[in-house]
């Protein structure tokens, strides 16, 4: 019987890093997701890992950029500004495709925000907030369990593709506790790291490895041949991600006419109101995005195409909403609640079953 | 008595083909040769691990054929960091950055690995200005001296020069600041001591490092490169002397 | 007191002067009449005799243009 515990969102990160082999963490501290930053530094060093706390997020991403290039499996956590602060080295990361995993527990923005819940991380996550448009595979959890889980995939991804992965929770998520089996997933095999920087002599090389984020100039592009062989790569990678890593969730949607989508915590209680609609007599689902990029776009635009219309709940004035209005191309209707549709105004209002019950009643 | 010709002195093997091609009496390649001779005569080029900066060192390891990388502009010294503590402190770490790079935006990087104490080398070439860029104001840039963002000469309202190693001195993780000067065969001299010693301490994990590297850079400062010389001995070395500043020992 | 020879890159050299300055015994000029294939103006050895293979130039030479040679006696073969 694997072991349970009750533990909160944020720990869960930490297990599911650490069943996933990751041994490094460098980190900011940054509410609300400050307990994964704390247990790191509890637990790493008990197993022969290292836990760094960085001076910025900025430099946790170039900390991370050092630990990939290195070959190591390695994690950092944040959120607000945090991530705002990470989103220039990200670039980088993906630019000198080096594997790691970012977590971002979404809070209240913009600017410095708030330390409570929020999803208005969505657009800088699913398109890539730094500069030069690259593509990061985006994971959402939606349970305690699943934080820990989506983690582990999240690594094998990275090392898949050679690209950071964002694993997207919020604070309501982090701060939760459910219980949680730990676990270590098995995945498929992985290609080797030939490419790390770790001294010549680590592999007996008489040629060194050069790892660059800069195609600039006379800056040979190694192993490409130029710039724009290098985005080809580029594209024939992102290409691959969006055919194969496309993850979703559906929940009693067989004969809804009322499709709602909704992610992370807020697909949570939209996973009520389908219920309570349903005891009403009143035909609804939910469509639960795991992975943001690769968006879901092909199962919403086939619902579409059947005529179902979509309820959008999201925390935030509307993001997540542009990629179901992109994906239903105006076939159907599709309706959006949103943050201003809190039970409260304050940072620690959230969107309750009852108010998304009322709107499905509203739009039905 | 018959006579043979023996060879005694060329570019160092480590140096691979003939590099990113700097501006005529630009010292970068000069920090490279350095660093190629001193790794070899320390044979540590198995276990070195390099990260250069964003300016006129950003090429630095396509061409120097040690394990390396370039990365975000100011953040090698996390890089480092990050290298460092993912391989236990088994490498060789050191960066290669210019004064921009390490004393502008990366100011914050290199006080707080010099705070943690992070056992790597910081090498930073300081040239007085923003090369790559076309010669702007940088905290290196003297009082009086014309840059294109200070066309009539820094003046009080830009600032003062910074002297990253005379500053570092105070932070208890540094165990090695120095400054040497190789535009002549004595500066030459001098930084490749310091260079092998920032390296052995760095070894004997005594802390971080910091070794700085004068460099002409004369189409920036419109000079010939022999001015440029002249120039940084009549200004550059009464504004930054060289020596060791630090040393808390520590043989490997 | 050995007996040096230096070889200088004419592909490499971009005419900084380094070497001219500071070889100690003047061995090398920028005549102004030589030009490499980039058009800069080639330093060139002009006082063979002089050089004592010191390496200076070597050292100084950001271009890595410069091989230093010393001629030391072969040992002659056993008769």
């Amino acid at each position: 019987m694997p072991e349970r515990i009750l533990v909160q969102g944020n720990e869960s990160i930490g297990w599911g890093a650490i069943s996933a082999g990751c041994r490094h963490f460098f980190g900011y501290p940054i509410t609300p997701q400050n307990e994964i930053t704390d247990f790191f530094a509890r637990e790493l060093p008990e197993i022969g890992g290292v836990f760094v706390q960085s001076e910025s997020e900025a430099a946790s991403a170039a900390m991370l950029y050092g630990a990939a290039a290195a070959g190591v499996r390695v994690i950092t956590s944040t959120s607000g500004a945090g991530w705002g602060l990470m989103q220039e080295g990200m670039s980088q990361l993906a630019n000198a495709e080096l594997p790691c995993v970012i977590v971002n527990m979404q809070r209240g923005g913009p600017g410095q925000g708030t330390t409570r819940h929020a999803q208005m991380d969505y657009l800088s996550a699913t398109r890539g907030g730094g500069q030069g448009g690259y593509k990061t595979i985006v994971l959402t959890p939606a349970s305690v369990q699943e934080c820990h889980d989506l983690v582990q995939l999240a690594f094998h991804l990275a090392d898949k593709y050679r690209n950071p992965v964002v694993v997207l929770g919020d604070g309501i998520l982090g701060q939760m506790a459910e219980p949680l089996e730990r676990s270590t997933i098995e995945f498929d095999p992985l290609p080797e790291k030939y490419w790390t920087i770790r001294g010549m002599g680590e592999r007996d090389a008489e040629t060194h490895n050069f790892i660059s984020c800069g195609q600039g100039g006379v800056i040979p592009v190694l192993p490409y041949t130029s710039y724009g062989a290098f985005l080809q790569r580029l594209e024939e990678k992102y290409q691959a991600m969006s055919a194969d890593e496309v993850r979703y969730e559906i929940y009693r949607i067989e004969d809804a006419r009322l499709l709602m989508v909704a992610y992370g915590s807020t697909a949570r209680v939209c996973q009520e109101a389908v219920d309570m609609a349903r005891a009403e007599g009143i035909s609804t689902g939910l469509l639960r995005p795991i992975s943001l990029w690769p968006f879901p776009t092909d199962v919403i635009r086939q619902k579409a195409a059947s005529g179902t219309e979509f309820l959008v709940v999201e925390d935030s004035l509307g993001q997540l909403v542009d990629d179901v209005r992109y994906a239903v191309e105006g076939k159907s209707q599709v309706h959006f609640l949103g943050i201003l549709d809190r039970h409260l105004p304050t940072d620690g209002g959230m969107i309750l079953p009852n108010r998304v019950l009322d709107e499905i009643k509203k739009v039905s | 008595m018959t006579e043979k010709k023996e060879l005694v002195y060329t570019k160092p093997e480590l140096k691979l083909g003939y590099g990113w091609g700097h501006c005529p009496g630009c010292h970068h390649p000069i920090v490279e040769k350095l660093v190629c001779e001193v790794l070899e005569e320390m044979d540590l080029a198995g276990r070195a691990v390099g990260v250069a900066g964003v300016g006129c060192s950003f090429g630095f390891f396509a061409s120097i054929n040690i394990d390396g990388a370039n990365c975000a502009h100011g953040a090698a010294p996390a890089v480092a960091t990050g290298i460092k503590h993912a391989l236990y402190g088994k490498p060789l770490v050191f960066t290669i950055q210019g004064d921009g790079d390490c004393a502008a935006i990366g100011g914050g990087y290199v006080l707080n690995a010099a705070a943690r104490g992070e056992k790597i080398t910081i090498i930073m070439v300081n040239n007085a200005n923003y090369g790559t860029t076309g010669g702007q104001l940088a905290p290196t840039t003297i009082m009086g001296q014309v840059t294109s963002t200070t066309p009539h000469g820094r003046n009080a309202g830009q600032g003062y020069p910074i002297h990253l190693p005379e500053l570092l001195v105070g932070m208890q993780g540094v165990a090695f600041t120095a400054r040497a000067a190789p535009f002549t065969p004595a500066g030459y001299l001098r930084a490749k001591s310091y260079l092998k010693t920032a390296f052995q301490r760095q070894l004997g994990e005594a802390g971080l490092t910091f070794v700085e590297l004068l460099s002409a850079c004369p189409p920036n400062w419109h000079m010939t490169p022999l001015e440029a010389i002249q120039w940084m001995e009549d200004k550059m070395l009464p504004e930054y002397p060289e020596g060791i500043f630090k040393d808390s020992g520590g043989e490997q | 007191m050995s007996r040096g020879e230096i070889a200088i890159n004419e592909q490499l050299c971009k005419g900084c002067g380094y070497c001219v300055r500071f070889c100690p015994q003047s061995c090398i000029a920028i005549p102004g009449d030589r030009f490499s294939p980039q058009g800069y103006l080639l330093a060139v050895f002009t006082e063979p005799d002089k050089c004592n293979a010191c390496s200076i130039c070597g050292w100084m030479c950001p271009e890595f243009a410069i091989d230093v040679y010393r001629y030391v006696e072969a040992e002659t073969p056993s008769a």
